[in-house]
């Protein structure tokens, strides 16, 4: 299937990682700690340069860079990608910072994982929720993810890769406030419907990092992401926004089909006099072309679609007092068409003849 | 931990809906269900076959699944309680897998009715919790919660699963509740149909 060779290559390269890391994490830390003395404001964090606005960290961070080997191009394009990719998920300014200018480092930071900084953090936690909520994205993600370290975006994908590896704890020398070492699973891709995904959790800057909020959070992530894939099913749901009132529409949908499948049987059983009845000599005329074909062959020649049903039904109702046991919304029925005059006999037919009976026994019942 | 999702996914993945297989699926067992429960009784009212259509359509569908969702069983369950119903659904669910089935449900029973016993005590000291009624939040909350209690009382079997399982289960029977509506609504509107094509 294909989430398979996603997570197995991110496997594959949790595995191969820790190889090299050794060697290049030491590396990575002297010059972590050449940039830790620069910043001339505060103490000796890089929280401090996280605080600093953008332009005056870059040229902190550039002026020790300039003799690192490689130009990268020091512009504001990395940072103009890490605006346009993570707009919409990035909660503050910190998320404007681009330490990496370098491109050596940025792909040594790819691979180690150092950069878990304030300001990706945000990226990072942003990214596994804003997977997990797009579906059907999430297939491209995983891929993406697992099979570029070093992409053309290493300040982008940076964090989704590091969300697949091994997160020592000797990181945390590095003093980021709210840097959680709780990765709960690995996400999946998902199909269409029922593939529900893990959620990664990660403690946000600022956030508290013990287990119970940790725990908090990943089970509301998980119920967001469940309950997107609610909206998509449930028609007419994925414009709302706020739990509630997806819930209600949810609650109006599931009470409208349950409503549907009470009318339809009830329809069924006044239209045969016996339960089998019609059932055996419908499949007698048609041959067995009712139960051999496709229901989807079967509904496209199909006059009815959905139309003479809602009109029907609240014709019933009215007589049945459904309205008893459910609590119906009619202003909220999605369906509100014309007639079918067959249909119309047909029902008018049943309903001239046991009207007064059913809805006497219907009244007794309900 | 690598392997835990992977098994995981698989059982999520049994579940997916392939919906006009789930709807021949259906379509099958409940022809069987109700030429099994109509054997007996030939001159049923019309309320008693609505009963009849009614439930043999839920066990259909709720065996179609074969007790991997925890609202198909408490739909066996719930038939199985009510002793008028017990009969036919025993009869209706008669085959290889029913077997395994019942017991299944048996023991969902068990469980149910001690989270049922749970739930009673945990609500009782609920109450004496002070409620703060002016932060927009608990607001918000509380709506949520109100409208997850309906959502409970909708979904067969939902009152005793926590949120998470309560979507799933949703998700799961808002695709069963669509395939039996299909599935009725052809057979229903079939007769008009053929007496139309017939007259052509």
């Amino acid at each position: 299937m294909d989430p398979h060779p996603g997570i197995v290559s991110g496997s594959n390269s949790n595995r191969s990682e820790p190889d090299e890391s050794g060697f290049e994490f030491l590396q990575f830390r002297e010059e972590i700690q050449r940039l830790m003395t620069v910043p001339p404001e505060n103490a000796s964090s890089f929280t401090a340069l996280l605080e600093l606005p953008a332009t005056k960290a870059m040229e902190l961070l550039h002026s020790p860079h300039s003799d690192n080997g490689s130009p990268a191009p020091i512009s504001g394009d990395p940072l103009r990608r890490i605006d346009e990719d993570s707009k919409p998920y990035l909660p503050s300014v910190n998320g404007h910072l681009t330490f990496p200018s370098n491109k050596v480092l940025t792909e040594r930071a790819a691979k180690l994982s150092v950069f878990s900084a304030g300001e990706h953090s945000p990226e990072t936690s942003s990214v596994p929720s804003n997977s997990s909520a797009n579906l059907e994205k999430v297939k491209s993600e995983p891929a993406e993810t697992d099979s570029n370290p070093d992409s053309s975006q290493p300040l982008v994908s940076d964090p989704t890769v590091e969300n697949k590896t091994q997160r020592p704890t000797k990181r945390k020398e590095r003093e980021k406030k709210g840097k959680g070492s709780s990765k709960k699973s690995k996400n999946e891709s998902s199909q269409d419907a029922l593939m529900l995904p893990y959620v990664h959790v990660r403690a946000r800057r600022g956030q508290a990092t013990d287990s119970h909020s940790l725990a908090e959070r990943a089970r509301r992530e998980k119920i967001n992401a469940r309950m997107k894939l609610l909206q998509e099913l449930v028609p007419g749901c994925s414009k709302i926004s706020g739990t509630a009132l997806v819930l209600d529409e949810i609650i109006n949908h599931v009470q409208s089909l349950q409503r549907q499948v009470e009318f339809l049987s009830m329809r069924l059983a006044a239209v045969n006099p016996r339960i089998d009845f019609n059932l055996d000599s419908l499949f007698a005329t048609e041959s067995g072309s009712l139960v051999d074909s496709n229901f989807p062959g079967m509904v496209s020649p199909l006059v009815w679609s959905e139309i003479p049903f809602e009109g029907n039904r609240q014709h019933y109702q009215q007589q049945w007092h459904f309205d008893a046991i459910h609590q119906p919304l009619w202003g909220r029925e999605e369906d509100n068409h014309t007639f079918i005059t067959p249909e119309n006999s047909l029902l008018s037919y049943d309903s001239a003849n046991s009207a007064a009976l059913h809805s006497n026994q219907v009244k007794m019942e309900l | 931990m690598i392997f835990s999702p992977l098994i995981r996914r698989r059982r999520t993945s049994s579940r997916m809906l392939n919906s006009s297989s789930l709807k021949q699926e259906f379509l099958k067992k409940w022809i069987m269900g109700l030429q099994r429960c109509t054997s007996s009784n030939k001159n049923m009212s019309i309320l008693e076959r609505k009963k009849a259509i009614k439930l043999s359509a839920d066990l259909a569908m709720a065996s179609a699944r074969n007790g991997r969702t925890s609202w198909s069983r408490a739909v066996i369950a719930n038939a199985s309680r009510e002793s008028d119903k017990r009969i036919l659904a025993e009869r209706i669910l008669q085959g290889p897998e029913s077997e395994i089935l019942l017991k299944k449900v048996s023991a969902m029973s068990v469980r149910m009715r001690s989270k049922k016993i749970v739930k009673r005590s945990c609500r009782s000291v609920r109450r004496s919790v002070p409620q703060k009624s002016l932060a927009a939040n608990s607001i918000a909350k509380r709506l949520v919660q109100k409208r997850t209690h309906v959502l409970k009382s909708l979904v067969p079997g939902g009152e005793f699963m926590d949120e998470i399982c309560l979507i799933e289960e949703t998700l799961d029977y808002i695709a069963y509740l669509r395939a039996q509506v299909d599935v009725m609504r052809c057979i229903a509107t079939a007769p008009e149909l053929i007496i139309k094509r017939n007259s052509e």
